[in-house]
């Protein structure tokens, strides 16, 4: 068009690429971004100051309505947050059952996320047969827990419902099925020549800045770092259970894809191993209703990455502050810096790429007041 | 005379009748396409979905239309008419009942100047329409044409060298003279003319201006309501065209078989040809506008002149 002038694109706050609303301006010379001015704070809903209006008990749910596809990592990391505050020691069997779901929702978030990553590469075909499979997942943990998103699953002690030797095996049986069937899923991303051309070598991250930039989750560990909170900081039973933490030297959008892939088979064969030492006993311990005063800090490896959650209590029924970190944050600034230099056709790979959640995401919002 | 002249328009082999086509190809490509992704596709209109293209499109006459307030509403509101009636006069030449409505030396090329037009009035749509989204849709359409017409081209005048005319019919006729379909005498032909096609018809791997998660829908997003309903008329029809056309230049056109009436058999090899191209479409993901340029100036350019270069040799018809 004209010399060195830019072309602003709007990217939000919806947009079919966003599965969530928040907004990014690119400024675009020719087909290049130059410019990404992100601007978050739509999904903004005072959860902190809901969570200090309530009880421990009540803002169990509140946790869990954060987000609907790690609404478990959610509550998972609330109860172990809340259960160091007391503290409270919670039985084996809780603690496994709380694992398994935990493995589970990792599935049906990675295969959630393989699809929309080839929906927006264009790739429809892959999308309809990964959300298939996604469906079973769906139905087993409705079947476990009553529920096919926000399971209600784990409550202050332990967890409410437990898992029978009929529902243990129909999980095995079907592990081995959705794990031949990503294996399939893989040779076909793996050899896919358009696939490849539009994710390879597509948003660079490159390791030196994937640390300093805070990234975390399957984004890091596809720059080649390994951490992950399961093997770094053990919680519930992963230091009992033998797993690799998976990494990718790619750095783009291929090697995220990878690390999830390769996520999906670890976490089958996780649930396998749990359901094969489940160990026996009750499934919850009663928490008392008030807390001292303390402070405590939990951290679980969510779908998308390390997830943080600080509680303070003050000696009665309510929190006196309540703090959520999402993995997305630390991944929104990454995202930034490898978006500039991408064509505009990449600029939804790259968005979907960090596996954006932006309801966990947002806790702060700007408000610009006009003279 | 003029009595048989009006309902060859506008019934039969014309408007009607090609209307009817293009409902039915669409129904078969949503069909196809579904069935290829494990889904089901449109099943409760008419038997098996059947009506459900014709239902689309009434129920898009109805829907409020809304126009920006910064487009410029002349060629705003011009643009959907031209786009739907441009495939209409391709679909005239080309030779549906064994003789087109309207037969030439030179529709080959009267042929490819329709498409370019096409390609400029979705140009003109993303220009018009005054939104940024628009507008890179519209530049990506420009591009892509700048990258798939001459192969195009190319494609379409290696049968007219072989048979020794430039109109759709002779060549038809051609092939059912000399009892050979340009099929296997120019199988690189064939390739190039689906590839091509593909990218004139804005289909996956090459449906970049229209990218619907990248750009919402390209040169489509501001369109609503009645104009939406030609726009999606446009395509339909452009299907049609495309698989007659590769039917009757390569698969042997209009001829009949024993009984059967020759019309039947070209919409067979049409529907067939539609059915390949449905196929690609799902799968394959999209490419890049600079890697399609790139591929297709690479690849598809020399192929066709190494084609075209057979022929001239001999060998090919």
């Amino acid at each position: 068009m004209s010399y060195g002038s830019t072309i602003k694109v709007p990217f939000g706050p919806q947009h079919p690429a966003l599965k969530e609303p928040e907004y990014f301006l690119f400024e675009v010379d020719g087909d290049i971004v130059v410019k990404v001015t992100p601007r978050i704070g739509y999904v903004h809903r005072g959860v902190e100051k809901a969570f200090e209006q309530e009880t421990y008990l009540h803002n169990l749910y509140l946790a869990e309505r954060i987000c609907g596809i790690c609404s478990h990592a959610h509550t998972t990391c609330y109860t172990q947050t809340v259960e160091g505050l007391i503290p409270l020691e919670v039985p084996p069997r809780a603690v496994y059952i709380r694992l398994i779901m935990a493995e589970l929702e990792r599935l049906h978030s990675h295969s959630l996320w393989v699809g929309i990553a080839a929906h927006e590469a264009g790739f429809d075909t892959l999308f309809m047969y990964l959300w298939r499979d996604r469906e079973m997942i769906m139905d087993l943990m409705e079947e476990i827990s009553g529920n096919r998103v926000t399971h209600a699953i784990n409550t202050i002690g332990g967890v409410r419902r437990d898992i029978t030797n009929e529902q243990a095996n129909k999980i095995k049986k079907f592990m081995d099925r959705f794990e031949g069937n990503v294996k399939e899923y893989m040779k076909v991303l793996e050899t896919e020549q358009t696939f490849l051309k539009r994710t390879k070598g597509v948003g660079i991250l490159k390791p030196r800045d994937a640390i300093s930039l805070c990234a975390v989750g399957p984004t890091l560990r596809a720059s080649g770092i390994k951490s992950d909170v399961r093997a770094d900081d053990p919680y519930l039973a992963y230091g009992e259970i033998p797993f690799n933490v998976i990494t990718h030297d790619g750095c783009d959008v291929y090697a995220r894809t990878i690390v999830r892939c390769e996520e999906m088979i670890e976490s089958a064969n996780i649930i396998r191993y749990a359901l094969d030492h489940l160990p026996e006993g009750k499934i919850r311990v009663p928490p008392p209703r008030t807390i001292a005063p303390n402070e405590s800090v939990g951290r679980v490896e969510a779908p998308r990455g390390e997830l943080i959650h600080y509680a303070r209590s003050n000696g009665t029924a309510k929190p006196e502050r309540y703090k959520v970190r999402a993995p997305t944050l630390g991944n929104l600034a990454s995202v930034c810096q490898t978006l500039i230099g991408a064509h505009v056709a990449d600029i939804p790979m790259i968005l979907a790429g960090i596996d954006p959640c932006f309801s966990c995401m947002d806790r702060m919002t700007i408000t610009v007041k006009k003279a | 005379m003029v009595l048989y002249e009006i309902v060859g328009v506008f019934i039969y082999p014309g408007m009607a009748f090609l209307f009817g086509l293009a409902f039915l190809y669409e129904w078969i490509d949503r069909k196809f396409f579904a069935r290829v992704q494990n889904r089901i596709g449109p099943l409760y209109t008419g038997r098996s979905g059947i009506l459900q293209p014709v239902a689309d499109f009434i129920k898009l006459l109805s829907k409020e239309d809304i126009v920006p307030a910064s487009c410029e509403r002349p060629v705003f509101s011009a643009i959907p008419i031209v786009y739907a009636t441009l495939p209409l006069i391709a679909l005239f030449v080309i030779p549906i009942t064994g003789s087109a409505l309207i037969a030439f030396e030179g529709d080959v090329i009267f042929l490819m100047f329709v498409s370019a037009l096409i390609t400029l009035t979705v140009f003109l749509a993303g220009w018009s329409s005054a939104g940024s989204f628009s507008r890179i849709g519209g530049i990506r359409s420009a591009l892509q044409m700048l990258s798939y017409e001459i192969p195009f081209g190319l494609a379409l005048i290696g049968p007219a060298i072989s048979a020794h005319s430039l109109s759709l019919t002779k060549i038809a006729q051609w092939q059912a003279a000399n009892s050979s379909w340009f099929l296997w005498l120019q199988p690189i032909g064939f390739a190039v003319v689906l590839i091509s096609l593909l990218a004139e018809l804005e289909l996956v791997p090459f449906d970049i201006p229209e990218a619907e998660t990248e750009i919402v829908a390209g040169w489509l997003t501001e369109y609503g309501g009645r104009r939406l309903a030609l726009f999606r008329l446009g395509k339909d029809l452009e299907l049609v065209v495309a698989s007659t056309l590769v039917a009757s230049l390569y698969l042997g056109g209009a001829q009949p078989l024993f009984f059967i009436p020759p019309v039947v058999i070209l919409i067979l090899k049409s529907i067939i040809v539609l059915l390949l191209i449905s196929f690609v479409r799902a799968i394959f993901a999209r490419f890049r506008i600079d890697q399609m340029t790139s591929g297709m100036w690479t690849y598809l350019l020399p192929l066709m002149i190494v084609q075209i270069l057979l022929v001239q040799f001999g060998i090919g018809g």
